[in-house]
Parts: C-alpha cells; structure tokens; sequence
C-alpha cells in the first residue's frame, strides 16, 4: 500500500515551524508539522480544531475517521484541497517545488515519482505549473571547504555524514547517485518542462565538478543550484565563476537531503509516544484498523508559494510518500 | 524572487512623506524664500481648531472612501536618514553646528542635471541589471543644522534591493558631503552633545529670541520656513511657557551633589517665559533644556512601508507597535544633552517634552475649566491605540483609558468607517492643529488632506498609520517612528533590513505580537534606562503563533467591522499571554525553556529559508543579522554604551559628567572616522564587531 503523508500549509502552523532553526539545519520542519497535522486531524471534533500540541490525549479518532484511502493510496490525513488553493491569481506566485529522492530508490521509480509529486503540488495549490523545481538527490552534500568533497567517488563518506545522523538510521550513509542515474532521472523533470508544468529546473549542492559533468548530460540545463545556507558565506570562487558563466543562480536552502530515514518514518506512524499510531506496534494485533508492515520512504516533496511582489510566503507544505509493505 | 527588477514605476517621494511632496526646482527656490501663507498666531489659530478638525475629518473620510477597496499594491518601503551638520574649527579644536541647511539643500537641487533622471528610468523591465539608479531626494528638517536624506524612489522587496540600501545610504551621505564646506560633515548622531552650550553654532546669533524664547538657543536654530518657528511659538504659547525638558544627570563620581543645572541662568528678565526657570521649571538632579530644537533636533532611522490593502496596513500598524520599544532599546545612542552625561540613553522622552503643547489643566496640574480634558500624553509619545480587525485583538488589549472626541468619532462613524479605525482617529484628533495658515480656510477641498494632515503629522506617535495621498497610486503605508539613528551606514541599513524582514516574517507566519498597548507604552519608559538593552526586562507576548493550522483563505477580506467583536475560542486571562523577557529573549529568543518564546532573527531567518535568496544575498544579510544578534545579547555595544565609554575614558574628562568643548569635538571626529571606516581601523569595534 502506498501511503501519502502531508502536512497542509504549515505557514499558519506556529510551533511545528520554527524552534531554533539556527541550531542546527535538520528534518524538524517536515517531521513537526507532520505529527502536528496529523494530530489536528486525529484528535479534532469533525468540524473544528483545537490548538496544535496535543500529542497524547485519550481519545483519538480511529484511523479511518482521519486518513482516507483511495484504491491501494492511503491518505494520512485524508486530503482536502478545498482549502489549500492560491487566494490570488496565478501570475501573482512564485512557486518553488524541492524534491527530495531518498536513497535506494531505483532510477526508473523516481521518473514516476517526479510527475506524482508535482501533480500532488498543483492539486494542492490549485494551480497548473510551477516556476521552479528543485531535484535533491541522495548522499550528495557541497563541502565549501573541500574543491574536491563533490567528486563522483562512492568512497567519499564525509559527504553523507553532515546531512543526516547515521546512528538513529543505517539507510541514512547513502552513497551518491552515479551520473547515469541522475541523468535518467533529470529526463522526467525535463520532459514536465517541455510540457510547460514547470518553468525552469534546478539541482541541490552541486559543486563545480558535480556540474561539469552533469550538464553535459542534460537537455535542459539546471538554473539553479541551491547550496546551504551555512556555506553561504563561503562558496569557493571556482564554483561562483563557474556558476555565473553558466548562469546557474546560487541559492541557499537550510534543507539535509537525507530528509525522511526509515526509523524516522516509523516513528512517526508507529504507536509509540510520539507517533500517530497509525501503524501496529511489533507485538500486538492489527487492532482498531492499524497497519501492519514495514515501511520504506520513497520520496518527499516540499512546496512554497510565495506572493511575488510583496514577499510574503502564503503557502507551504510537504508531501511525504512511502511504501507499506504488508506482512 | 531574487532576481526581480526593482519594482513599479517611480512614486518618489509622497510614498515616503505626504506632506512633503517632490518639489521641482523652481517651486523649491520659490518655498525657500517665499512665505507661503500667514501663519496664525495661537489665540488666533485656536479660535479656528475644530474648524480644522472638522475639515480635516471630512478630508479623511474622503480619502478613505476613495481608497478603502485600494488592492494589490505591492511592498514598496523607504528609509529616511536625519543628519545633523557640524562644522569642525580645528585650529580651535572646537566643532559646532553649521546652520546652512538651506544653502546645502539649494546647491543639492541647483547642483546637478541627476534630479531630472530620476523617476521613470529604472520602471522599465530589465532583469537584474539596473538602468540608471535614482538619485536621492533631501529635504529640510526642523533644525537649521539638520538634512534628512530618503532614496530617490521606494525600495521593492526583491533582496538585491535589500542589498541596495546601504550602498544608497553611503552614496547619499557622500552626495550630501560634496555640497558642503570642506570643514563641514553630516553625521549621524542623534542629537548634538553640546546643543545648548554657548557658542555651539556657525554662525553664531544671540540666545532669548522672540519665538523660541530660550535662554539656551537661538530662533535662528530652526529651519526659517515660517511654519517652523510658529510650530515652536503656538507650542509654547498653547502650552502657557516653554517647553520644559528635564533628563536626569548621569551621576559621576565627581558629579556635584545634588546636581544643580549650572547652565541655568536665572536672572533673565528678557520675556514672561524667562520666569518658567525661578517657578521650578528645572528640576533638580536633571539637566535643563527649554526649546523644541533639543527634541526635534534629534536624528531618527524611519522606515515606511506600502501595504497591500488597508486590512494588511492595520494588522502590521498593531503588530509592529509592540516591537517599537524593543527596536528603541537596541539602537540606543543619546547620552548626552547640553554638554552633560545623562543618566539615559535613548532621545524618546525627550522630543516629547520638546514638544508638548499641552495646558495645566490638561496636564493634571489644574482643575479642568476651559480645556476639555486631561490628557495623559504628548503629541510626541508611544502608540495609545490598535486598529486591526484581526479576531486576535481582544478588548483587553486596548487602553480603557482612551480620550477621543466623541463628536468627531460619531462623524467618522456617520460616514460608514468601522469603530476601530474611527477610535484611532479621534484620538488623535483631540489634538489642536498648531500652525494654521488663513488661505487655507477659505475653501474645504475634498480632494485635498491639507487639514486632515495639519492633525495626522503633528501627531507624533512610534507607528503611524497613513491613508493613500489623495491623486496618487500610492496605498495605505505604515511608519515604524521608534529607532534612533546609528552612526554607520552599516548599521543603519541593518536595522532598516531587518525591519522590512520582520514584516514579511509576520505576515508570512501570521504572527501575533499583542499584548495591552499600556504595556508597550511601559516598556517605551524602560527603552530609556541607562543601558536598557542589556539590564532590563520588557513586556513580550511568550507565544506569537497562531494557534489553528492553516489559515483563511482569503485573508484580503476587510469589510466586517462586526469581526472584532467574535472571540475565537475560550481564552485565558491576557497577563498570561505575556511574561518579562530581556532583550537578548526577544531578539534571539528563550534558549532556557522548551516552547519558549522563538525569537525575532530566529523567525526571520526561518523566513528566509522559505524564500529563493541567492548566496550572495544571504551572506549580506547574515552580516546585519549578526549584528543585531550581538548587540542584543550583549557581545556589541549600543552606540549610546560606545559614547558614554569614550567620554568617560577621555583624557580631558574630569569625572563630573561634563562632556567639554575638547571632548566634544574629539566625540564628533571619532563619529565621523567610525562613519568612514566601520571599525575596521579598530575604532570602535565593540560597536560594530571585527569587520573585513
């Protein structure tokens, strides 16, 4: 079964948005407003909600009162988009759509996964394309202090260590993808640019080396290279000119491309103290409508609608989606 | 985003300031040396106040119903830079305060071919690249030693724009330079430290004029455009005396006790007001200043933003009203008047003071007869109203307090305005206009704010709501008033940044910063204590998160005054939605407990990573978040801590809180070298921090 997590616009959504974001950059963003939406749609009285924060009143809403499945879909929660669509006319957002692929995930899923994503996004928000979108892949991360920390070498380690924290998920030392399968999977976000769903295409921490040889194998090239903000301040010289001479914009993002680990996931659905119990624990019974299984993240995908002229960020969300494997 | 030309077509100046529209150079010429009109003296002027007043409500109403469904319009903001001009005497080493203002301001408009490019270029659709940047406008201020410089069009929020600002302050600053003597220099303090001694001008004139009337400056220290002087001589003539300015004397070792004002003279026999000081007008402990030049000669940093429609504008009006003391604490650099170390740091109460028209009986000090109420502030002071009709604003949060003129309310109300906003406006019109000039009663022209503003702008409040200028695109603007000017262009275009941030922040996160509006006004008294930022706790609401997921759809909606009046759900008693926080607390937030509240850079910058900002970009503004995270948790020092550290290390300093000719004029070239080099010569780099 696949399962399709949101978290609505998290604009609005106070706590689950902002602790310390200077700290230390990480998955709290997704993983907060995750838990704080499913909260508010598991614990609400059918038409109103109460205050987020909740996490463990007595009595939640069986499974199927708040999630809503569709074939073999799982929405959790069930998802309404009469809500969440653009109040201004199109032409008035810049809309930027980052897709996290997330490791051991083959080439040829991820071109399915890419149309889904942004068909996910435009239903969402109610709109027809998109102006940017954003390809993060796994196990890459840009090392300002290292010239050659991007080079295509699946021994290089370090890469992974600042992106994610191995010890709470084995998955999360990911090696990067090899050029054959981020070009094949670049073709799918390039085939929803011909088609005019999205405006122009961008990659995350791509360094000079990184682009010299990724954009030979594209059609159409990257705008875009989003480098984090803590490098901001210290992106090499080579890879400002080279950027430049490519027209390539460096912009920052405070995202890990490791977003969504396995054990993370499983947290966040399990029946433990801050899961939504959406998923049986090890040793009971598939009781009140809980599933059992395993679950695998396949991807992730966050959206920002921002009000061009004014620079207000009207809309924000993500999508997670991930595989239940039935035992 | 990042990339954005900058946006619409230029709206120089009445975006910024509506009563000062752009003036071509012949009508400048003209203005500065043609009376415009005849100025009324008090008795007269105030025969005719609720004539201005009705006229003025009547204009408002028009404007308002012409520009209430205003939509769309885009954030467009602007800063204005106040400078004070000094004139250094080296061989002396003495420095005083040039009073050429109108020869600078005629140069800078004669000057050049520039004013003419300005406006309309730089509309056009050009990508990144920038045609023709448009010059900077200045203008006269009160004090005849003041310029006030904005940019030469509005600034949009693509961030290159951001970037732009201090590039515009410095080339204003250098544009300013070119057109004066070369003994003479714009710096950005806040006030003079020795206005008010003798001998503190270029050129000098004779103390005990007919208007001002102080025994401390001259009438020629105002700017000579007649409205100036009758704004001081209505003040002082509505009021009964002078103007009567009391700061408390920093007390040094030395410092005679109990501190007497030495400057005091008290056997002047010149003019009636020359009695103010043998009634105890000076007050013990305090230093002693009698004109409206030692308040309204102070240099602020304002920033005014476009709203996109009137709802917007009254939600950042309240919003950003609880942020005034705080951003006034964090820019403090005032400590010395009249050539005194004072025992504050921040100009605020004073200009007040400076300023302050009101009667004995409004005062308190006699039993109400012929005015029609007390009134328990300046014309000058903190914000005594919110005005959005947001469902958060509870009733608790408005000041029960609140004198208005009913009669004026029922007529805003008559003509269709909602409660609040006809609240805010009849408070502010309890006021007298000051200056009124006889051509202007003839006629009430509806399509005009002449009246309306002879009110609105001689309310001097930290925000300021400000409708639409009639015949112009420009929308509904808000005014953040509170900040004092720093001494860098570095720091100036920092807190303008990070102001223009904090809205965006709001607006995007929908956060709630009420508490009781008495309580901003408390913590705008605690702005002033010696060294605030870092000794004082101030009044902030713990949780600025709404608390629904999502948001209304449409958040545009303004037409339902009935709004207000739904509380949303139960709700707990307003003292616990706000605690005591310093301001390392409200700027960085509370690091101590789990869910405390987040902090102002914390929640900007958790805007920025939701925005498209190109490397370049982000690193810039890390520079001015950074030194607002170090002035607010301590690691920097505010410029009024910098200042009263050089004075009181400086060699001639003899501990007595005397700030003399020498230290004074060594003060004023330190400023200047800091304006110059930012610390990165080493001066004061525990200001500005260890610069590249």
């Amino acid at each position: 079964m696949k399962l399709i997590l949101s978290t609505s616009n998290i604009m609005g959504g106070g706590p689950s948005v902002i602790r310390r974001p200077t700290v230390e950059k990480s998955n709290t963003e997704l993983t907060s407003s995750l838990r704080a939406n499913f909260a508010a749609h598991q614990l609400a009285p059918s038409s109103t909600r109460p205050p987020i924060g909740i996490p463990t009143a007595p009595t939640r809403k069986p499974l199927q009162a708040w999630t809503a499945q569709e074939g073999s879909t799982l929405y959790i929660p069930a998802l309404d988009v009469s809500g969440s669509a653009l109040a201004e006319e199109r032409s008035q957002y810049d809309i930027t759509v980052k897709l996290f692929y997330l490791p051991n995930i083959p080439a040829s899923a991820r071109c399915a996964h890419t149309r889904e994503a942004i068909d996910l996004v435009l239903r969402s928000l109610g709109v027809k394309s998109i102006d940017l979108l954003i390809v993060s892949f796994p196990g890459i991360s840009f090392d300002a202090d290292d010239s050659d920390s991007d080079a295509d070498s699946p021994t290089t380690t370090t890469t992974t260590t600042t992106t994610s924290d191995p010890s709470t998920d084995p998955s999360a030392a990911t090696t990067p993808d090899d050029f054959a399968t981020m070009q094949q999977t670049w073709q799918a976000a390039e085939t929803l640019h011909s088609a005019g769903t999205i405006g122009k295409l961008g990659v995350a921490e791509f360094g000079v080396q990184r682009l010299t040889r990724f954009l030979p194998l594209t059609r159409v090239p990257p705008a875009v290279d989003q480098i984090n903000v803590r490098d901001c301040c210290v992106v090499p010289k080579p890879l400002i000119l080279y950027a430049r001479e490519q027209r390539i914009e460096l912009l920052t993002h405070n995202d890990c491309t490791n977003i969504l680990p396995r054990g993370t996931l499983r947290e966040l659905l399990g029946p433990g103290e801050k899961g939504a119990a959406v998923l049986a624990g090890a040793a009971e019974a598939a009781e009140q409508g809980r599933l059992k299984g395993d679950v695998e993240p396949l991807w992730v995908v966050k959206y920002t609608a921002v009000v061009k002229d004014r620079g207000v960020v009207e809309s924000k969300g993500y999508f997670a989606v991930a595989e239940l494997k039935e035992e | 985003m990042s990339s954005r030309p900058i946006a619409p077509a230029a709206r120089p100046l009445p975006f910024i300031c509506a009563r000062r529209a752009p003036l071509d150079k012949q009508e400048f010429l003209l203005r500065m040396v043609l009376v415009i009109g005849t100025p009324l003296d008090w008795p007269e002027a105030k025969k005719v106040a609720s004539h201005v007043r009705s006229w003025g409500i009547e204009q408002l109403l028009a404007i308002w119903r012409r520009a209430k469904g205003k939509e769309r319009d885009a954030l467009l903001w602007g800063d204005e830079v106040e400078y004070l001009v000094v004139c250094y005497d080296d061989e002396n080493h003495a420095v005083r305060l040039s009073l050429r203002q109108a020869d600078i301001l005629m140069s800078l408009v004669l000057d050049d071919t520039l004013p003419d490019q300005g406006g309309g270029v730089s509309g056009v659709q050009q990508g990144p690249v920038k045609a023709l940047e448009t010059v900077p406008i200045f203008h006269p201020e009160f004090g005849r030693f003041m310029l006030e410089a904005t940019p030469g069009k509005p600034w949009g929020i693509g961030f290159k724009d951001l970037l732009d600002v201090e590039h515009n302050m410095k080339w204003r600053r250098a544009r300013a330079k070119d057109h004066m003597d070369p003994t003479e220099y714009p710096i950005t303090l806040t006030t003079f430290p020795r206005l008010g001694t003798k001998d503190c001008t270029t050129p000098s004139y004779p103390v005990s004029g007919e208007m001002l009337r102080s025994q401390f400056v001259p009438d020629e220290i105002a700017n000579p455009h007649i409205r100036f002087p009758t704004l001081a001589a209505n003040i002082r003539f509505r009021r009964g005396r002078k103007v009567e300015i009391n700061v408390p004397v920093f007390r040094d070792e030395k410092t005679p006790w109990p501190f007497r004002d030495p400057t005091v003279d008290y056997d002047l026999h010149q003019w009636p007001e020359d009695d103010d000081v043998r009634n105890g007008a000076a007050k013990d402990g305090c230093i002693y200043m009698d004109a409206m030049a030692f308040g309204m000669g102070s240099c602020c940093l304002q920033i005014t933003f476009q709203a996109k429609n009137i709802a917007e504008g009254r939600k950042m009006y309240d919003q950003l009203s609880p942020l005034g003391p705080i951003l006034l604490a964090l820019t403090a650099a005032t400590p010395i008047y009249k050539g005194f170390l004072a025992d504050t740091d921040v100009r605020w109460n004073q200009i007040s003071r400076s300023v302050d028209d009101r009667t004995r009986e409004e005062l308190g000090e006699l039993p109400l007869k012929n005015d029609r109420w007390r009134i328990p502030k300046s014309r000058y002071a903190s914000n005594s109203t919110y005005i959005s009709q947001d469902p958060r604003l509870r009733k608790e949060y408005l000041d029960p307090d609140l004198v208005i003129d009913g009669d004026l309310k029922q007529r805003l109300l008559d003509g269709g305005m909602d409660d609040l906003l006809a609240t805010h406006f009849a408070h502010l019109f309890i006021r007298d206009p000051i200056v009124v000039f006889t051509e202007d009663l003839r006629v009430l022209d509806l399509d005009k704010a002449d009246h309306f503003e002879n009110l609105q702008s001689t309310n001097w409040q930290h925000m300021r709501f400000k409708p639409p200028p009639p015949g112009s695109d420009t929308g509904w603007r808000v005014e953040f008033r509170p900040m004092e000017i720093q001494i860098t262009d570095f720091e100036n275009a920092a807190f303008s940044v990070f102001i223009v941030l904090i809205t965006r922040a709001i607006l995007s996160f929908d956060l709630n910063f009420y508490i009781p509006i008495t309580r901003v006004s408390e913590n705008m008294e605690t702005a002033h204590i010696r060294d605030a930022v870092s000794s004082q706790k101030f009044y902030f609401r713990k949780n600025p998160f709404p608390s629904r997921v999502g948001r209304p759809a449409n958040t545009s909606d303004t037409s339902s005054p009935a709004a207000i009046s739904r509380p949303p759900s139960p709700l707990g008693p307003v003292e616990d939605e706000y605690e005591l926080m310093t301001i390392n607390e409200i700027i960085n937030g509370q690091q101590s407990t789990e869910g405390g509240f987040p902090g102002l850079i914390p929640l900007v910058e958790s805007y920025l990573n939701s925005m498209n900002v190109d490397v370049e970009t982000r690193c810039e503004l890390a520079r001015y978040l950074d030194l607002i995270r170090k002035r607010a948790d301590g690691t920097l020092w505010t410029a009024a801590k910098w200042i009263r550290n050089f004075v009181r290390n400086h060699p001639e300093y003899q501990k007595d809180s005397v700030v003399n000719e020498i230290i004074n004029y060594d003060l004023v070239k330190a400023a200047e070298t800091i304006t110059r080099n930012e610390g990165r010569d080493g001066l004061a780099v525990e200001m500005l921090g260890a610069r590249q």
